[in-house]
């Protein structure tokens, strides 16, 4: 305990002082006289109220205070109307004038003079810029048909109207509009597969009336900074604190318990605590009978679930309702009850949950048919604790006594994270936690969920007024698609190019460092014949455009952003003067659009950001709409709550009002994802032939995946390329003051065993690579890694690390099938395993 | 005799090549301190970042060469007037000279601390807003008094002979057997006053440090005891040092039992001296408290080569020569000795600065911030400190600066004591 | 100055709540307590100081120890188990100020409401008060300022070369009644500004109810920044 050299209690010094306060006196004479004669603040200009928005999850409401045309200082609102939110905001969010006025600030539009990648361009004015982005794109469009022009645009809550130009243009002229939450990897899967919802998730208020927190794969030390803290009120209040971690991740040291466990293991550990609840008999039956499928009955021989339609007239006990779809088991009554899709609750009076029974079908066969649940049964009965600890390396006792831990306390939440999330079979890992949250009852409680907190990604207002002109949508194709081209399994929904791509306009995104397998996306680079970067730092992405756009800051332009972990709408305002010749999307595209359909642009791009908003909130102020009774004036004054329960927590109505599954997904249509779920209830059977056929109709546990990864023993280690507490993403990675404080030098930290067997010590320069590329980077010998698995933080820019090139070339673009079921783009969408990625590592040459 | 003769023959060559060397040891003086100024011009107009002092380690060669200073000129001093009260007539042929270089060296030390301050513009708010509580009030208060102390001093002795010159430096006063005999009566009592003087100079300024309980490895009551021990080994070195060289020129006589003496009192010294140190560091280190690392540091950390040096080289070979009754016989080895002697107890000096504060008090990561934007991480948990050219520059300038008065002074001034009849 | 206004004067009147200072005795010493549980490690404290305080590149008058193996890093405790706390360092105002002891010429001193204040004007940049400083919290202006931005941030004037400088506990900010920067911008409500003489206030009580510790006590510098504990895990 180290500490204790340089702490020591207060008391004895307190007494001396006279007063347990300590209350003081001060001794020293000198002084001269000089008590209050300090001069008062430097006087400012004013302080405008905006909102943080880099691609981070925060959404945070920041001052800039201007003096003489200039921010001097960026500081938290605190003006949340629930106080409990305040001040949110981070270092990284106060820090961010280096970026405005940065040496990586772009100043001008620029025209590429050397070869893609080299970096050299020369200036350039608007008129050239914009006409020659016009031209490129015109071109492609006539020559191969605009679709084949990808848009990316990244997550929207950060910016409904600024990055919504991206989806207007596209809709204007046929542009194919890539997809972000999926392609980051952020979508858990396990959300639409289970509950028919993009993901759903509790406010992060809410933490705080838990009397029990399991968080898996997720680090809100470093990756929620504005919202841990209710992670400590609710301990304050006596709760517990679990952290499930390969690492001693900074969150690992404020829990009560960090269990270490081995990477994209998680499904395991989950279904074995499912398991143990069961058997204890701390499970509530009635919960997966009345809100789950838990009783329905599926076919032995299709594995389709029965339909009460299919079974032979008059043999049912109750009569053929139309709303009787499903069919369950009525212990009471002893026989068949249809279950309707259009309410939840029941079936029956006690729907049987286990056993198998022949059912009669129309038609005379007879079928062998068992209740869901007792499929889920016969998987969890193999997750013994013991087998589970074979698999996670979690002590079996240690397993045992979370479950009990964790069923004793209510409600208890669970908090999923882009750890346990990134992986191939990351949709597992969510059915599978979401199964144990059932289980207990947890769901649609405050205090309890099972909630996924990855990205920016939620669209919590009406949109389409400015998202859809004249309710037109724009074509959404998975970014994926645009790395590695069309897959067997793609979903035929999904409106690939037919003449592949030939353009992009990449925005709000560094995505030739973020996205994954880069040296595969640098292949579909090759086939372009053109890129347009907008942005404002002079980033890698931006480093390979042909011509360069330069983009404002959010402190420069106006946008209206909210995010899933507070449900507060803000605006963004703008404090300054577009530094240099910088300018907004809404007026690049606005330029763009006059010069490629001017009849389009003078109909449907002359709106400005204002008026767009106050389209947004009329179209969302109907009775019960996210945005009723909110105008531009208030939100000008300061943040304003949406139009949502207070705590804002998911599938209240379900559970309470046994309104069916799903609710709503923004900006989809309800019956597009109501598809996901046909049963209205909670799903952990799935009957899709693809499931069945995968063996994966119900909750289970696959081992992690890397494609391109035939023997595991080639490649020893798993590479983890969490989220940096000191950048969102590359964003802030060149920033002069965080650089300060972390040395700006990409570290791989290696635990202790992996760096002896490699003769590595820190600060060795370490080559990390595998079939995919490699880095070199500076190795951190660590307590905190777990041996066999590496951790490099995300983020880093190329120019940063020796070999120059970026994390990304090593991560993998690998499709899982199960993903392509159905297809909404970024709802039910390929959903990238960042994490799951293999590699060696040895110390590298040094110079 | 030899010397005598030596020194008479030395003297009779007063050739036109030794007045050529002569001045071009002047000039060659005046480029130095010229280049010393020009340098300190440099560093006040870009500030303190051009020498190699930072957050952590922000005190170097400039208060390195202060303390040294001080003591070389309170060793002198000691040596001298102890002479004289004790009645060590054998003293007597070098008191003056001692007198007079406790005198350029305390001058040399109050300048050395001009080029530390970052703003030695305000130099006199010390007088104008002076803190009775800063040890380094009391310390520079000393250093005046002191210094006019011993100005006064090397006057007095100078002032008989002076007068037989007939100089108006004697202002006035007579050679009679009566003033004469008054003034015996002044320099004793000045003896009783520049002792105890000479001592609290250097007890003050290692109190600079030795009260710092911010800085365990400091915090030690026999700072002093030690400041004193090695100002005497340095200033009774330099003293033996300068004789030589001025009975060599002829500006002085004396024979080598003389020599003999200050050596074997060289040898006491050194004893004294070694016996702190041990003590000092064995108590600091045994417990192994935090205060000890640093401590522990200096026989490991980077410096340590300087640590075995300042005992293995600075003690122990010069009490070897001076333990030997041959060799301290022999005026070259115990010229020898003094100057090892001397450059241990710099180095010793170091070692005390740079362990204290290599290291941060708080030593946990990231550290502390260096104070300028370096790249890269902008804090440390340790900061070795090199002298920067900037700094020699200056320190340079100053030595060629002492070096000038002390050849000015015993060219002007009669440093053979006047015989009395 | 045309038509400006004091950074406080421009909040709105939420914002301006947040930040008000609140209870406080008739002879206030301010003070503050920094809770250990509570931090979490993210600066944001020390980037906002440099913000409000215009603190060039190079130096930090508040940074965040990790009491581990180095930055954000573990150490292995007794038992072999993993333990990381954060410690956030900053001038500790001392009481018994041993800065504003040895400086010779008053430049550093103490206001009567416990804040140790810092004369620009006055230091002669002898950089005695740190050597004095246990903390290790004082910075020197070695050379001319450099800042990220191409011009003076913050609500202070730059100060001069070749003199000390440190945390004045926003002294230009309380006049106004608003706390610290650092307090207000905490994120996770780990620091706690207030009135050590107001005994009944949410200072004092943190300090009495959850055992608030001095940094360095055996030093005998009687902090008015005080640490708040870890509290004890309740694992499985
Ligand atoms: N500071 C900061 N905050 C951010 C972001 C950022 O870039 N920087 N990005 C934002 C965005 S868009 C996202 S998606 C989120 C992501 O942030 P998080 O949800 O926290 O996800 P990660 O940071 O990827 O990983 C979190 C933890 O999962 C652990 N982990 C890795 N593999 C496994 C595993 O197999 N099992 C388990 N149980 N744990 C594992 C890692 O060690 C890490 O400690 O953060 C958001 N917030
Ligand atoms: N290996 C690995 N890779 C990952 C992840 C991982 O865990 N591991 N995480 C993934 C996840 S979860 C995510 S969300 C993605 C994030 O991927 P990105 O969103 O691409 O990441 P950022 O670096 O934040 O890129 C944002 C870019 O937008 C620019 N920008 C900021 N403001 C504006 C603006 O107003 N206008 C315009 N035009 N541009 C602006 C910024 O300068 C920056 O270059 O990364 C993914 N990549
Ligand atoms: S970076 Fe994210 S967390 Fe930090 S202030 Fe901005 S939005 Fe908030
Ligand atoms: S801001 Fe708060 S949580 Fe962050 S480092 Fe400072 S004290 Fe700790
Ligand atoms: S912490 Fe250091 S600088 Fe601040 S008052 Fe105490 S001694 Fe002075
Ligand atoms: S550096 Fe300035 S403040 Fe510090 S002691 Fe010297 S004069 Fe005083
Ligand atoms: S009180 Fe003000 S000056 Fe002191 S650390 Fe906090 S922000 Fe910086
Ligand atoms: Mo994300």
């Amino acid at each position: 305990m180290r500490r204790r050299t340089f702490l020591k209690a207060a008391a004895a010094s307190a007494a001396a002082l006279g007063g347990a306060a300590g209350a003081p006196g001060v001794t020293s004479l000198v002084n001269g006289g000089r008590d209050f004669d300090v001069a008062p603040s430097l006087p400012v200009d004013r302080a405008v109220r905006t909102t943080c928005s880099p691609n981070c999850t925060g959404s945070c409401g920041q001052l800039a205070f201007v003096r003489d045309g200039v921010i001097v200082k960026i500081q938290q609102a605190a003006d949340y109307p629930d106080a409990a939110y305040n001040p949110r905001g981070c270092m990284k969010g106060l820090s961010y004038l280096n970026q405005v006025y940065g040496p990586d600030r772009i100043m001008t539009p620029l025209i590429r003079e050397g070869d893609r990648g080299s970096g050299t361009f020369r200036a350039a004015s608007w008129e050239e810029a914009l006409d020659r982005v016009a031209d490129g794109l015109g071109e492609i469009g006539r020559r191969w048909g605009w679709d084949s022009i990808h848009v990316f645009g990244q997550v929207p809550g950060s910016g409904y109207i600024q990055k919504g130009a991206n989806y207007r243009a596209c809709a204007l002229l046929g542009m194919s509009h890539g997809t972000s939450f999926d392609f980051n990897g952020d979508l858990p899967m396990g959300m639409p597969i289970t509950f028919g919802v993009q993901n759903a998730e509790h406010e992060a208020k809410d933490w705080a009336n838990s009397r029990f927190l399991l968080l898996v794969g997720a680090n809100p030390v470093e990756t929620r900074i504005p919202d841990v803290h209710f992670l400590f009120d609710a301990a304050e209040r006596g709760a517990r604190i679990v952290v499930v971690d390969p690492s001693f991740s900074p969150t690992a040291s404020k829990a009560d318990a960090h269990i270490r466990i081995r990477p994209g293991t998680d499904a395991a550990l989950a279904l074995a605590l499912c398991r143990q609840v069961i058997e204890d008999g701390t499970w509530s039956p009635d919960f997966m009978r009345a809100c789950t499928d838990a009783p329905l009955a599926v076919r032995a021989d299709t594995g389709a679930r029965l339909r009460w339609a299919d079974l032979e007239p008059g043999r049912a006990a109750a009569a053929a309702s139309a709303a009787g779809v499903y069919v369950a088991w009525d212990e009471a009554a002893g026989g068949w009850a249809p279950v309707p899709i259009d309410r939840l609750g029941g079936p029956g009076t006690n729907a049987a949950l286990e056993g198998t029974r022949a059912a009669r079908l129309r038609g005379g066969d007879v079928v062998d048919v068992r209740p869901g649940f007792d499929i889920v049964r016969e998987e969890l009965d193999r997750w013994t604790p013991d087998a589970a600890e074979a698999v996670t390396g979690v002590p079996a006792e240690q397993i045992v006594k979370l479950a009990r831990a964790y069923a004793a306390a209510r409600p208890a939440a669970i908090l999923m994270g882009g750890g346990s999330n990134h992986w191939y079979h990351g949709d597992l890992t969510g059915r599978a936690f979401a199964l144990l949250a059932a289980l207990t009852g947890n769901i649609g409680v405050s205090g309890g969920g099972f909630s996924v907190y990855v990205g920016q990604y939620k669209v919590r207002v009406d949109t389409s007024p400015w998202w859809s002109p004249g309710g037109t949508k724009a074509n959404v194709v998975p970014s994926i698609y645009f790395v590695r081209g069309r897959t067997p399994t793609m979903h035929p929904d999904v409106p690939y190019p037919e003449n592949g791509w030939h353009g992009l306009v990449c925005t709000f995104a560094n995505m030739f460092v973020q996205a994954m397998d880069v040296n595969r996306l640098h292949e579909t680079l090759r086939g372009l014949e053109q890129i347009v970067v907008v942005d404002h730092q002079m980033t890698e992405t931006v480093r390979w455009a042909d011509v360069v756009l330069p983009a404002t800051t959010w402190y420069e332009k106006t946008d209206l952003t909210a995010t899933p972990l507070h449900p507060f709408l803000q605006l963004q305002q703008p404090a300054i003067e577009p530094v240099g010749e910088a300018r907004s999307e809404v007026w690049i595209w606005r330029e763009l659009m006059r010069r490629l359909d001017p009849a389009k642009a003078a109909e449907f791009f002359e709106m400005d950001e204002e008026a767009a908003i106050e389209a947004i909130l009329e179209a969302g102020s109907g009775d019960g709409g996210p945005t009723a009774g909110i105008t531009l004036d208030q939100l000008k004054a300061g943040p304003v709550r949406l139009n949502v329960p207070d705590p804002d927590i998911p599938f209240r109505r379900q559970v309470e009002d046994l309104v069916p599954f799903p609710p709503r997904s923004l900006p989809a249509p309800l019956e597009k994802t109501a598809a996901f779920v046909p049963t209205g209830r909670i799903e952990f059977y799935k009957e899709e032939p693809r499931f069945i056929e995968l063996g994966e109709t119900v909750p289970t546990y696959r081992p992690p995946f890397d494609d391109t990864v035939h023997d595991p023993a080639d490649w020893p280690l798993t590479l983890l390329t969490p989220h940096s507490k000191w950048r969102i993403h590359s964003s802030y990675a060149n920033n002069a003051w965080l650089a300060e404080i972390h040395g700006g030098r990409p570290e791989v930290f290696i635990a202790p065993a992996d760096a002896a067997a490699r003769g590595i010590a820190t600060g060795d320069p370490v080559r990390v690579w595998n079939t995919r590329g490699e880095v070199v980077a500076w190795a951190h010998v660590s307590e905190s890694e777990q041996a066999g698995s590496v951790t490099l933080y995300e983020g880093w820019w190329p120019r940063q690390f020796r070999s120059g090139k970026g994390v990304n070339e090593l991560t993998s673009s690998a499709v899982n099938p199960i993903h392509e079921v159905h297809f909404v783009g970024n709802m039910w969408s390929p959903s990238t395993g960042w994490k799951d990625c293999r590699c060696q590592v040895e110390k590298a040459s040094e110079a | 005799m030899s010397a005598i003769v030596a020194g008479t023959a030395a003297s009779s060559s007063r050739s036109s090549s030794g007045r050529r060397a002569y001045a071009l040891w002047i000039v060659f003086l005046l480029g130095v301190m010229a280049a010393g100024v020009v340098a300190f011009i440099y560093q006040f107009r870009t500030g303190l970042v051009v020498t190699g002092m930072r957050n952590t380690v922000m005190w170097g060669q400039y208060i390195l060469f202060f303390m040294f200073f001080v003591g070389l000129s309170a060793g002198g001093l000691i040596v001298a007037s102890a002479g004289r009260l004790f009645g060590v007539a054998a003293f007597k042929p070098i008191t003056r000279l001692a007198v007079l270089e406790a005198t350029v060296a305390v001058m040399l030390a109050a300048t050395f601390i001009l080029p530390d301050l970052g703003r030695p513009e305000r130099i006199l708010n010390i007088l104008l807003h002076a803190n009775p509580t800063s040890p380094m009030i009391w310390d520079i208060t000393i250093v005046m008094v002191y210094l006019a102390m011993s100005a006064f001093y090397v006057w007095l002795y100078a002032r008989a002979d002076l007068a037989r010159r007939g100089s108006w430096l004697a202002l006035g006063t007579g050679t009679s057997v009566r003033t004469m005999a008054r003034e015996e009566r002044i320099k004793s009592a000045m003896a009783w006053i520049a002792l105890p003087a000479a001592i609290m100079l250097h007890s003050i300024t290692a109190w600079i440090f030795g009260l710092q309980i911010g800085r365990g490895f400091w915090y030690t009551s026999i700072m002093a005891p030690m400041f004193i021990a090695s100002a005497l080994v340095s200033g009774t070195g330099l003293v033996i040092l300068l004789a030589l060289v001025l009975r060599r020129f002829g500006r002085l006589r004396f024979g080598d039992d003389l020599v003999a003496l200050l050596g074997g009192l060289l040898g006491v010294f050194i004893t004294v001296e070694g016996f702190f140190i041990l003590a000092e560091y064995l108590t600091a280190s045994y417990p192994g408290a935090p205060e000890g690392e640093a401590a522990a540091r200096m026989l490991t950390g980077p410096y340590a080569p300087l640590f075995l040096f300042e005992v293995g080289v600075g003690l122990v070979i010069p009490f070897v020569i001076l333990a030997v009754r041959r060799l301290r016989r022999d005026p070259r080895w115990v010229a020898a000795a003094a100057a090892i002697g001397i450059v241990g107890i710099f180095v010793h000096r170091l070692n005390l600065v740079l362990n204290g504060l290599s290291y941060p008090n708080i030593g946990l990561p990231p550290g502390l911030p260096v104070g300028v934007a370096q790249g890269g991480s902008s804090f440390l948990t340790s900061y070795w400190y090199m002298p920067t050219l900037v700094e020699w520059v200056i320190v340079s300038g100053v030595l060629a600066f002492g070096a000038l008065l002390f050849t000015l002074a015993v060219r002007y001034l009669p440093m053979q004591e006047a015989q009395a009849h | 100055m045309g038509g400006k206004v004091s950074p406080v004067e421009a909040l709105s009147p939420a914002s301006r709540a947040w930040g008000e200072i609140g209870s406080r005795s008739s002879d206030p010493h301010w003070g503050m307590v920094v809770d250990q549980e509570r931090c979490i490690g993210c600066w944001s404290c020390a980037v906002i100081c440099k913000s409000e305080n215009d603190v060039p590149l190079g130096m930090w008058w508040n940074r965040i120890l990790t009491e581990g193996e180095a930055l954000d890093q573990p150490e292995v405790v007794r038992g072999g188990a993993l333990e990381m706390h954060w410690l956030p360092l900053a001038c500790q105002h001392c009481e018994n100020a041993p800065c504003v002891k040895v400086c010779p010429v008053q430049a550093t001193y103490h206001r009567r409401d416990g804040i140790v204040m810092q004369d620009s004007d006055r230091c002669i940049g002898c950089r005695y008060c740190m050597i004095a400083c246990p903390y290790g919290v004082r910075n020197f202006n070695w050379g001319s300022p450099a800042r990220p931005t191409p011009h003076e941030t913050g609500m202070v004037p730059a100060r001069p070369l070749g003199t000390v400088e440190k945390c004045t506990l926003c002294v230009q900010r309380l006049a106004e009644d608003q706390v610290p920067s650092c307090v207000w911008s905490c994120p996770t409500g780990a620091r706690v500004f207030g009135d050590h003489n107001d005994a009944g206030g949410r200072l004092a009580t943190l300090i009495r109810e959850r055992e608030g510790e001095d940094l360095l006590e055996e030093a005998g510098t009687r902090p008015s920044v005080r640490y708040l504990p870890p509290r004890r895990r309740n694992p499985l």
